[in-house]
Formats: structure tokens, sequence, C-alpha cells
């Protein structure tokens, strides 16, 4: 499982080193959307990682910062 | 050059050309009117409030602000307020018999039922927090963020700081990301810090401290590259590293220790001890993300992490959310997120007598357990034309430990030994700009 | 000062520039405030005139044709990407350098056709992606030449909204901040929004015997502009055929089966005249082109 996932991140990275082709600036009017962001709703996902943070033993992964609490 | 033939014929250009007629009217010294103009501040709010059967009800207010300061820097200021009231588990498992608890100040006792998984009923807690964080460009290609965070509550204070880097390559089709935090932790927990393993007297009698606080310093490494795939798909893989040292026990949680005998029973003097676990640990994660807009305009969210530590902890994350765009800017988004974690080297669920003088560490709290916890959820949200939107969601999040049931001892075969939960989730949202605050203002006194 | 004349409930200012009969219509009925607009747009729609036109050897634009290495200001900029931004988006068919085929062909009714001869000796001074553009510079091959014709106008019309849509926000009487303005460059519309009484402005399209979507010959514009591209007036005729004045950057000569004309309502002027501009460039396809669009839209065809 876990070999698979790193394999197909790799593969994912050389694919988009080698052989996609750019996106233009001016193709970029979808890619600009809010939704279209990583976060596209950002107190959303604090609010997800918050109540997570206290209730699993993992965290963090998609970015660092936003502070610790004694939830956990 | 080669004319390129569209084999399907004519194609949209509609948006495409107006984000270009945008940048072709928006740098003028006169921006109003078409565009939205950077003198505004951004406010994003929302409200949670979440509810565990039985357990802990939390409500949590967010105010977050940014305003584009220069071309293309913008700073955030970010406030967070949260009560949380209720119960939660101690680390002790069930027992057939009544079991009576000393509260952390040392003042007074409580007492859980027969059969029912003991639960700490003084949790109560207010919480505010203020980040802040600045990103401005630092050069054509590279972007730079550094953030600060403050968090404090009755008997905790977090302070922190972030930075970050993003360098754009391949033609602002790939992102280098690397980012940097570090935040130093203080617990002043409510009867001084226990010693672990030393047993929970009964009140009056103080438990044995260590001190009135303690503390703990995290710090976290994350390396990430961002790549747009096409014209709707953009994906992300992050790798990251942390690493906690100090006081990473939980001072309010303890364990069962059992007779030796197999009987399953309590033991007969001071049967509950303070948890102890290691002051290092060493986490990683591998993240991926990918978003993707199909033809007709829904969006696919979905990522997945794997994590581990040097506590012995494993876990899988997978989260989907996929929104339903409707005419008149409405949208639906359905949740779905599944999470499984393996339980930490020194988890327990109980001890037996004399146990705790041959182990270094052991902790019964339920989050170093194994267990799969599982959401269901729905997002209706509305953006009305002016650019401001509201949404609400509600969330159904179980928490279900492994059945060990087979594992444990005499009376405890028939005991709930991990505590399963279920908590409801409500929140609210608005986004606005300021000037549509002013607007409304001035007309109320018009 | 330009002048100024009252209709059924707003003013009506005019000016000429560009080639073309310019209206300003004010929603007011402060005639001081209806003059102030009349007189930012005239003055801003000379200004871009003069900066662009290519009949001028004074401006930027001259000195850009000349071939010299030229380190532009920000608006040039910003039209130049856009520029490149719609060679890209229109497949090429879109560039502002091909207006030296306007060396050869001379649309004045007559049947005056130039000869392939003529016409390739012009073909390698044309294409957008010989241009050496790399902000802020620009250079220019000898004997290339840019012509912001094909934007110039509705870009104009934008522009002069936006800076009253400024200047009517930063009006301290609060009352004045719904007054709505269309600009009309001869036939190019543009508005800042709606109508104090909520509506827009009824605009005619001289439809004729357009093919249109939707079916109606008259609209009310509340919000972005309008524009139409044509070659009712401005062809060739030689043998029974007709010549247009919508020449293909390709071959340099004219786009066969063009519309006589077509009107286009968009966010803006000129998204609204690239997309009418665009629509000739697809010939007989045209409607095709603008059904993808989804953008109302009127098509008049030559009568065959």
């Amino acid at each position: 499982m876990i070999k698979a996932f790193l394999l197909s991140t790799c593969i994912s990275l050389v694919l988009s080193a080698c052989s996609l082709e750019p996106v233009q600036p001016w193709d970029r009017d979808i890619l600009a959307q809010q939704k279209m962001q990583l976060v596209a709703d950002p107190l959303e996902i604090y609010l997800d990682e918050h109540t997570y943070f206290s209730k699993e033993a993992s965290s963090g992964g998609q970015s660092v910062g936003g502070g610790g609490c004694g939830c956990n | 050059m080669q004319l390129k033939k569209t084999q399907q014929g004519p194609r949209n250009i509609r948006r495409q050309l107006a984000v270009a007629t945008c940048s072709l009217l928006a740098g003028a010294s006169h921006a109003g009117g078409l565009i939205a103009s950077g003198d505004n501040w951004k406010i994003d709010s929302a409200l949670l409030l979440y509810a565990e059967k039985d357990r802990v009800s939390l409500a949590e207010g967010i105010l977050s602000i940014s305003k584009e300061i220069d071309d293309d820097e913008f700073i955030n200021a970010r406030i967070v307020t949260d009560v949380l009231t209720g119960s939660s588990p101690n680390g002790a498992v069930p027992s057939n018999t009544a079991q009576t608890f000393t509260n952390p100040s040392g003042n007074s006792t409580y007492t859980e039922a027969a059969n029912t998984t003991p639960l700490n009923h003084t949790f109560k807690d207010l919480r505010n927090a203020l980040s802040v964080e600045w990103d401005t460009p630092l050069s054509r290609s590279l972007r730079g963020t550094i953030g600060g965070n403050i968090s404090r509550e009755y008997d905790y204070l977090s302070t922190g700081i972030s930075a970050s880097l993003a360098q754009d390559i391949n033609q602002r089709n790939t992102t280098l990301t690397l980012g940097f935090s570090l935040n130093k932790d203080t617990w002043d927990p409510v009867g001084g810090v226990p010693v672990g393993f030393t047993v929970m007297p009964a009140s009056p009698a103080k438990k044995a401290i260590d001190g009135a606080n303690t503390d703990k310093t995290v710090k976290e490494i994350l390396f990430g590259v961002t790549q747009i795939i096409n014209r709707q798909t953009l994906m992300q893989t992050n790798y990251s590293w942390g690493q906690s040292d100090g006081y990473l026990t939980d001072p309010y949680k303890i364990l069962s220790v059992l007779e030796n005998d197999g009987s399953g029973n309590l033991r007969g003097t001071n049967p509950y001890i303070y948890e102890n676990r290691p002051d290092q640990r060493t986490y990683q994660s591998l993240y991926w993300k990918g978003v993707h807009q199909f033809p007709n305009e829904n969006v696919l969210n979905l990522s997945y992490r794997y994590f581990w530590d040097d506590w012995g902890i494993q876990s899988h994350t997978v989260d989907l959310r996929y929104r339903f765009d409707f005419d008149g800017g409405h949208y639906l988004q359905p949740h779905l997120r599944y999470y499984q974690q393996g339980a930490a080297d020194f988890y327990r669920q109980t001890l037996t007598d004399g146990e705790e003088a041959s182990l270094a560490y052991a902790s019964a709290d339920y989050r170093l357990g194994e267990f799969v916890t599982q959401t269901i959820g729905l997002k209706y949200g509305f953006e009305f034309k002016n650019g401001a939107e509201i949404n609400f969601r509600a969330e159904m999040i179980t928490q279900k430990g492994k059945d060990r049931s087979a594992d444990a001892v005499g009376v405890l075969q028939n005991q709930q030994l991990f505590p399963d939960n279920e908590a409801y989730l409500l929140q609210g949202g608005l986004s606005l700009d300021s000037d549509m605050v002013i607007k409304y203002i001035m007309r109320l006194f018009k | 000062m330009p002048d100024l004349e009252h209709r059924a409930d707003y003013f009506v200012g005019h000016f000429e520039a560009m080639a073309s009969n310019c209206e300003v219509l004010i929603d007011t009925e402060d005639e001081n405030l209806a003059q102030e607009i009349t007189q930012l747009a005239a003055t801003e729609v000379c200004r871009i005139e003069q900066k662009y036109s290519r009949y001028r050897d004074d401006n930027i634009l001259h000195q850009i044709n000349q071939g010299i290495v030229t380190r532009v200001d920000e608006e040039t900029t910003r039209l130049l990407d856009y520029a490149q931004q719609l060679y890209h988006l229109s497949e090429t068919r879109f560039d502002v350098t091909s207006g030296v085929l306007r060396r050869v062909w001379h649309f004045d009714g007559s049947d005056n056709i130039p000869s392939s001869a003529q016409i390739d000796a012009l073909r390698p001074f044309i294409g957008w992606e010989k241009v050496q553009w790399h902000n802020p510079q620009i250079q220019l091959a000898k004997g290339m030449e840019i012509d912001f014709g094909g934007i110039g106008k509705e870009y104009a019309a934008d522009r002069a909204v936006l800076i009253i849509n400024t200047f009517i926000s930063e009006q301290p009487d609060t009352r004045v901040h719904d007054t709505s303005v269309l600009i009309n460059l001869g036939g190019d519309l543009a508005v800042t929004g709606p109508r104090k009484n909520g509506n827009g402005w009824q605009v005619g399209v001289n439809s004729g015997t357009s093919t249109m979507s939707p079916q109606a010959a008259d609209f009310s514009l509340k919000q972005g502009g309008v524009a139409t591209s044509g070659d009712a007036n401005r062809y060739l005729k030689k043998d029974g055929i007709r010549y247009g004045h919508v020449l293909d950057p390709h071959t340099g000569w004219p786009v066969e089966g063009t519309p006589a004309t077509v009107t286009v309502v968009a966010a803006s002027c000129t998204d609204a005249g690239m997309l009418s501009t665009l629509a000739l460039l697809h010939g007989p396809e045209a409607e095709v082109f603008l059904r993808e669009q989804e953008v109302p839209w009127w098509c008049q065809w030559h009568n065959k």
C-alpha cells in the first residue's frame, strides 16, 4: 500500500516534469477560481484540523504552522 | 507556423477572455467598478457548534481579516475563541462497581456509575487564539510567508512562529514549497504536574507533583511540490517531519491497575495511576491532494495522508469533498473522511499490579489506541453576485475502537473498554468585503 | 466644451473621437455633473486615440513601429500582453501585426484586388511570434507593424467607464453614487452599472435579417458592454466575388464567407469586441463559435 503510494507519487512527479504540457497564464481561468484552490475554504480546514487534532494522534501534513493547544 | 486545427470546432473562450481583459483593464490607476478594488479588507467568519453524545460540547468562533497591502502582498489576522464544556474519558476502564476519582485539584471527588466509561466531568475551558501572517513576493517567482501565533487556555499557553518559501518553476506550472515552524508550549495543569506512574490519591490527599508547570517544544519542516496537471487539475505532494520534545504526557489522564490474578478486578488499594509518555516524539507524514474540475464545473477535492511516528503509531487518512454547482450561485458539497490509526507501542487499556515498575511508559488515552474515525457531512453554500458567500454544513463523526474484549481479562470481558464516540458538527460561515459592510452601515443611517 | 442635450430623464453628451460620433448617456438631472462626466469620457478617449493612433508620428506606437528597441510604459505593457494572450487564445487568428496588409488592401468599394505576389511579399512581416516582446522591452523586425485598431475603441469605452466609475464613487455627495453612465463610441457600448430605477439602458440592435440569440432586437444593458464588428461598407468586389475587410493573417486574403455584422453582449466592451471580431474570423462558422460562448449575439449575413 505504502510502496504503491510512493511509487504513484514518484510517477506523478516524473510525469509532471517531462511530459505535461505547461498550462499558459491565459489558460488559468479555471485554476484561478476560489473553488479550485488547494484550500478553498481556509476556515473550514482550520476547524477540521483543530477538531481532529484533539481526537486523533496524527496531525499536519498539508501545511506548517497554525499553533498548538492543550487539547492533545 | 502550423495552424492548430481544433478537432471539435470552436470552443468556449469567454471566461479565458474575461480573465485576459480583466488584467488589461485592471492595472490602471483608476481601477474602480469592474474590478474589485484592492483597498478592501476581506472578512471571513465562521461559527462552529460541536457536540459529542454525553461528552464534550464546543462552540468555536473565528474571524479572519485579510488585506492586499501592496501588489500581491497580503496580510492576514485571525482570532479564534472557543468554549468547551462537558466531560472527557479520563483513561480508566469501566467497572462492574461504581468508581470514585479525585479531581485534578485534589480538593474534591467525582463518582462514576458501574459499567460506564469514566469521564472527567470538570472539563471546562475557554481558549483564545490569535495568529498573523504576512505573505509577500520576494522575486518574480519566489514568495515568502512568515507568521506568528499565540493561543491561551487557563492551563495552557502555546506560542509559535512559522515561515515558508514557495518557488515557481516550469513556467509557474510547478511550485516547490519549503516550510518551517517552531512552537513553544507551556502546561500549567490544575494541581500541578503529576509524576508519571504515581498513584491518584483519594481526596483530600494530594498527588505527587513535579513542579507547577512544564513545557514542550514542537518543530516541523515541510517540503512540498504543487503541480498544475492541466487546465482543470492541480496536485500537491508534501513530505513533513516533526519532532516534539519535553512534557508530552496528558497530566489529567490515568490508567486502571488490576489485580494480577486474572479476575479483571481493580487492585484493592490505589487502583489508579497517572500515565507516563516518552519525552520525545518524532513523526513524519506523506500527504497528497488533487483538485479537479469536471466539464459540468463540479469540483473534486481528494486527499490522502500517511502518517507515522517513533511511538509506533501509523495512520491513513482519506478525505473527499465533491462540490456540485447549481445555477444562481448555489452549491452543495458532500464530505467523506476515513481515518484509521494503529496503537502506540505503550498504549495499554489497563495495567496489572506491580507492572508499572517494569514499564518505562504507558498510557490509556484512547487517542493513542487503535481506532477508526468516519465522517460524513454536507455543506451548502451560496455565492452572492457581489462576491460575498454564506455557507452552512452539518457533519457526523463516529469514532470506533478495535474490539479487544477477547484479550480482556476476567470481568472486563463484559465491558466496553474503548470509549467509542459519536459527534455532530454544525457550522455557519460568512465571507464578505469591508466595503459591503460599510455600504450596509451607511444605508442604515440614511 | 462638449455639447450636452437633455432627454426624458437623462443627459446626453456628444463629442467626436476615433473617427466616430461618441455619446455619453448620464442618468442624472444635474447638468454640471453631466458636463463633468462627458468631459472626463472625452478626455480619456482622446488620450487613448493620441497614444495609440497609427496615423501619428509622435506617439509610442510610432516609435515601436520604426523597429527601435522600446521600453514601454505600464499601459502599453498591458495592451501588448493582451495582444499576446489573444493571439494564443484565438489559435493565432487574431494578430496585431496583420495591419501591414493594409498597404496593399484598400477597401474602398472598388475592384482593385492586390496580386498574390504583392500579398506574399508582405507575409514575412506578419506573425506575432516574430515579435521580440520581453516585458518591458519590445522590438519589431524592420518592416513589421503593430496596430491596436482591433482593440482600441472597445478598450477606450471600458477605460472611460472605469474612470467615470471612480469619479462618481469619489463624490462627497453619496446620492450621486448610483448614477449610471453609458458610453457609446460609434456603436461600441459600455455601461457603469444599472440605472437608478434598477433597469438597464435600452439598446436597439439594427438587426434587419439577423439570426440571433436571444430572439429580440432590443434589450436592456445593465452591466458590461456591447460591440459590433462587420464589413457592411468596407469591401472590394471583382468578377462577382466579394472581398470583405476581415483578413486572415495566415494567408493575407480576406476570410471567406464572413457574416456582414456580428453584435455581441459581454462582461465588458473589450470582451464583446474580441468575441465579435473572432466570430468574423471564423467565417462561415461564426455562429457555431458564437453559440459556444454563451453570450447574447446577433449575426447578420450578406444577401446571398
